[in-house]
């Protein structure tokens, strides 16, 4: 037989489960912006019922677990996808900075430069007697020089602003790592107890989703449930309840910034393994493609150099003196676009210039036609392109490259979306549902409330029957 | 599908930033009338722009410089015609002066005179200038070509100049040629001797033969006999000389006009009727050297002709390839906007309703 205590006993963990249920909506309620957040459900079940001869007497029901909706599979592969996320993000934004070095649709650009400079050799065969033609060359020299600096220089500044960036985000990564290996520590801690960790297994997948966005990583979750995460091949960066740091710097071998693996020993340079996130991105622009800009401008000003060099020394100039170098020649290809310039002996006499081929012949343009035609002489790669098709060619490589990274970017972006949809699918908040679910526990509750009111009026009728 | 709330602010974003970049790109080709504005917008065509851009910078140069050119050969052509007059003048008075029907010594005193005049305005045209060059004096362009006794203080330079990529024309004609008659060839023809050198090697190949060339020159200059003298001394030599060291038959016209002046004062009746001969001559070689002038007025007209052509062919070119069309965009700008209307308005009614708003 029941008994009305135990009625009550019912009602009360009813109330009780009720307003753990509407704890959990509020939760979720609360959390429905919260980055990274699966929403939770309060496993409910009923209780052990109790055998009264032939009946079987329910007990009511108790809070189980709060466990939170969640595909980890899921979770792994957007956090897979973040990190060639980063590493798109990164290298489309740099390379769109380098694109517009390059970008001579609205301003003068190199190729400007370089056809004014041959140009002014025409102009000056025309008219080599003339100071004002003379001028006009060494002008259009000293802004030619100048541009091949510009872009040499803007392109460096695109390095150290990359250096910039890979310093930042490792330490930012050394944040992440540091807060991996808490959460490890507290989702440990918890779950010895046989309880979920929740919302910091929320936290936790985020954070590593932040990390592979920063850096290629690779984890993988023990028995303890604890992460270890590596960084490259080599560069353990959690394990349990540990950390290490990542450093950057420049070294005496580069002047470019490193990534460095700080472990126990000696650090070591770990940034050949980097090739993801958005440190891979920035490494990947910073050390392939716009080394080989710089290769491919300097190339272009020291063989301009030595040939223009080449014809002017043999000529003669105004007052018939021999020819003399007309750019400082640079020592070697390297670094020719940023010294490359006009001869101080030139610069401060432009009757230096030698037009001629013959001494004392004030008329003879010879050399200056010599040079101006160098710009349809094929003097590049090995004699099969000119300094224009040169340039030209890669102008639309740079914009090929850029074109590429930002249609995968944009494909790229795509596919996160439609991952975190699916995530939201699943693990998201709607608030419809949580207003549901809160009109249900509520309705429970009152009902539950009404159940205790009735067994205390029960209790109530029971005290009075000698009165009666 | 369960549908999250993130899940509709999420997609009302990315709609709309879509829809804002779209409208945000078609803009600026509106703005700039430019379908390309940076090279990423299309890498193939943004390089055949630069290349037409460099190509139409060329150009223009091209002109230019054939304009100078022509300004140049047109003032040849021009003095050349007149010294073919004051030649052609000259034969009229040696013709006269060369029988006794209309001639006797006084009047061939008289005439003398005449040539005389005539033999400084032709050394009055040798050294024509234009601006500030010499326009005989070959590539020694600031030194006046002739002395008053015909010689000469120039060089053969044919001044090259660019008309296009691989071709130079000649602006010049050095007086040398012209007036002097030497190192033309047999056919007494003018013409510009060497291509211009583009190469380093080419320019010490051209070096060197204008070395030789300065050596034949002086070999040639002693060679030659007397300008001036005793016409009958030097009849027999002068007359159909060739040039004794490349064999070409040029004629020098100072020493012929001196020739006729000195056989008229000397009443030298033979005299005058050779020079009448090599007057013939000396005409035919400015004739022939203005027919080379006008020959390369009309090439670098020709030129001219193309190269204005492709310089609207060019522009033709770059435009088909960066401009915008802007119907094309305008149409895309309205179609944009409406979709970005739709997307605004579907927004709203996304976003607004939960079941909290009908709980009252």
């Amino acid at each position: 037989m029941s008994k009305i205590s135990a009625m009550m006993d019912t009602g009360k963990r009813s109330l009780m489960n009720s307003q753990t249920a509407l704890q959990t909506v509020g939760h979720n309620i609360a959390n429905k912006s919260t980055e990274g957040f699966s929403r939770q459900r309060v496993e409910l079940m009923s209780n052990q019922p109790i055998g009264e001869g032939n009946l079987q007497i329910g007990m009511g029901a108790r809070a189980g677990v709060v466990t939170r909706v969640n595909n980890p599979w899921l979770e792994k592969q957007i956090q897979k996808e973040g990190m060639s996320m980063g590493y798109q993000d990164s290298r489309a934004d740099a390379l769109s900075r380098v694109e517009q070095i390059y970008n001579e649709q609205n301003n003068k650009g190199l190729n400007q430069y370089m056809t004014d400079f041959f140009n002014s050799f025409r102009e000056l065969s025309n008219n080599p007697e003339s100071l004002a033609s003379r001028t006009l060359v060494r002008e259009s020299a000293v802004a030619m020089s100048k541009d091949f600096g510009r872009v040499v220089g803007q392109l460096k500044a695109v390095q150290e602003d990359l250096d910039g960036q890979v310093k930042t985000t490792v330490n930012e990564i050394n944040q992440l790592t540091k807060e991996i290996a808490q959460l490890n520590e507290k989702i440990q801690m918890i779950e010895v107890q046989k309880t979920p960790a929740n919302d910091e297994r929320d936290r936790r997948d985020l954070v590593l989703k932040k990390l592979g966005e920063k850096i290629d990583i690779s984890w993988a979750e023990g028995k303890d449930g604890m992460v270890t995460v590596t960084a490259g091949r080599t560069g353990i960066l959690v394990s349990g309840i540990g950390s290490s740091e990542l450093k950057a710097e420049q070294t005496g071998a580069r002047d470019r910034v490193e990534v460095f693996f700080v472990g126990t020993g000696s650090p070591a340079n770990i940034t050949d393994q980097i090739t993801g996130g958005r440190i891979g991105g920035a490494l990947e622009v910073r050390d392939r493609v716009i080394e080989d800009l710089l290769n491919h401008v300097d190339n272009m000003a020291y063989t301009l150099a030595k040939e223009v060099n080449k014809a002017h020394i043999e000529g003669f100039d105004k007052n018939g003196r021999p020819g003399v170098l007309f750019f400082e020649m640079p020592e070697a290809t390297k670094g020719a676009a940023s010294v490359i310039g006009v001869n101080k002996t030139i610069f401060n006499d432009v009757g230096r210039i030698a037009a001629g081929a013959q001494s004392g012949a004030t008329g003879d343009n010879t050399v200056a036609n010599l040079i101006s035609s160098l710009q349809h002489r094929q003097v590049m790669d090995g004699g099969t392109s000119t300094l224009d098709d040169y340039y030209n060619t890669q102008v639309g490589q740079i914009g090929a490259v850029v074109q590429r990274a930002i249609k995968s970017q944009e494909s790229q972006k795509n596919v996160m979306n439609q991952l975190t949809n699916i995530r939201e699918s699943i693990s998201g908040v709607s608030l419809d549902e949580e207003t549901t679910k809160m009109i249900e526990f509520q309705k429970t509750y009152d009902a539950s409330a009404r159940l205790i009111k009735t067994a205390d009026e029960m209790f109530d009728t029971v005290l009075n029957l000698k009165r009666l | 599908m369960r549908i999250a709330d993130k899940m509709a602010f999420n997609q009302v974003n990315q709609n709309l930033t879509k829809n804002r970049s779209d409208m945000a790109d078609l803009q600026n080709q509106a703005a700039t009338q430019k379908r390309i504005n940076k090279p990423s917008d299309d890498p193939l065509a943004s390089a055949r722009v630069l290349a037409a851009r460099t190509e139409e910078r060329g150009n223009s140069q091209f002109i230019k410089n054939i304009n100078n050119a022509r300004s140049f050969l047109e003032f040849s052509d021009q003095s050349l015609g007149e010294l073919s007059e004051i030649l052609v003048r000259a034969k009229e008075l040696a013709i006269s002066q060369s029988n006794d029907a209309s001639g006797n010594e006084e009047t061939r005193l008289v005439t003398a005179s005449e040539i005389e005049q005539i033999y400084n305005q032709a050394v009055q045209i040798g050294n024509r200038k234009l601006g500030e060059r010499y326009v005989f004096g070959g590539y020694k362009t600031q030194t006046m070509p002739f002395n008053q006794a015909g010689e000469y203080f120039g060089d053969d330079g044919d001044m090259k100049i660019q008309t296009h990529k691989d071709s130079f024309v000649a602006m010049n004609i050095p007086g040398s040629k012209v007036f002097l008659g030497r190192g033309l060839g047999a056919d007494g023809i003018v013409r510009a001797r060497y291509e211009a050198p583009t190469s380093v090697e080419q320019l010490k190949q051209f070096q060197r033969e204008e070395k030789e060339r300065e050596e034949l020159n002086r070999q040639v200059d002693e060679n030659y006999v007397e300008t001036r003298g005793p016409a009958s001394e030097r009849r027999s030599t002068r007359y159909d000389k060739q040039d004794p060291v490349t064999g070409g038959g040029g004629t020098n016209i100072f020493s012929t006009i001196k020739d006729l002046e000195i056989s008229l004062r000397t009443n030298d009746k033979q005299g005058v009727q050779s020079a009448l001969d090599t007057l013939d001559q000396a005409i035919s070689q400015v004739v022939l050297s203005r027919s080379e002038v006008g020959s390369r007025i009309m090439a670098v007209n020709n030129t001219m002709d193309s190269l204005q052509k492709a310089v609207v062919d060019n522009k033709v070119a770059a435009s088909q390839l960066e401009d915008a069309d802007a119907f094309q965009v305008i149409s895309d700008i309205n179609k944009t906007d409406s979709t970005l209307k739709a997307t605004l308005e579907t927004s709203g009614k996304l976003i607004q309703p939960s079941l909290l708003d009908f709980l009252r």
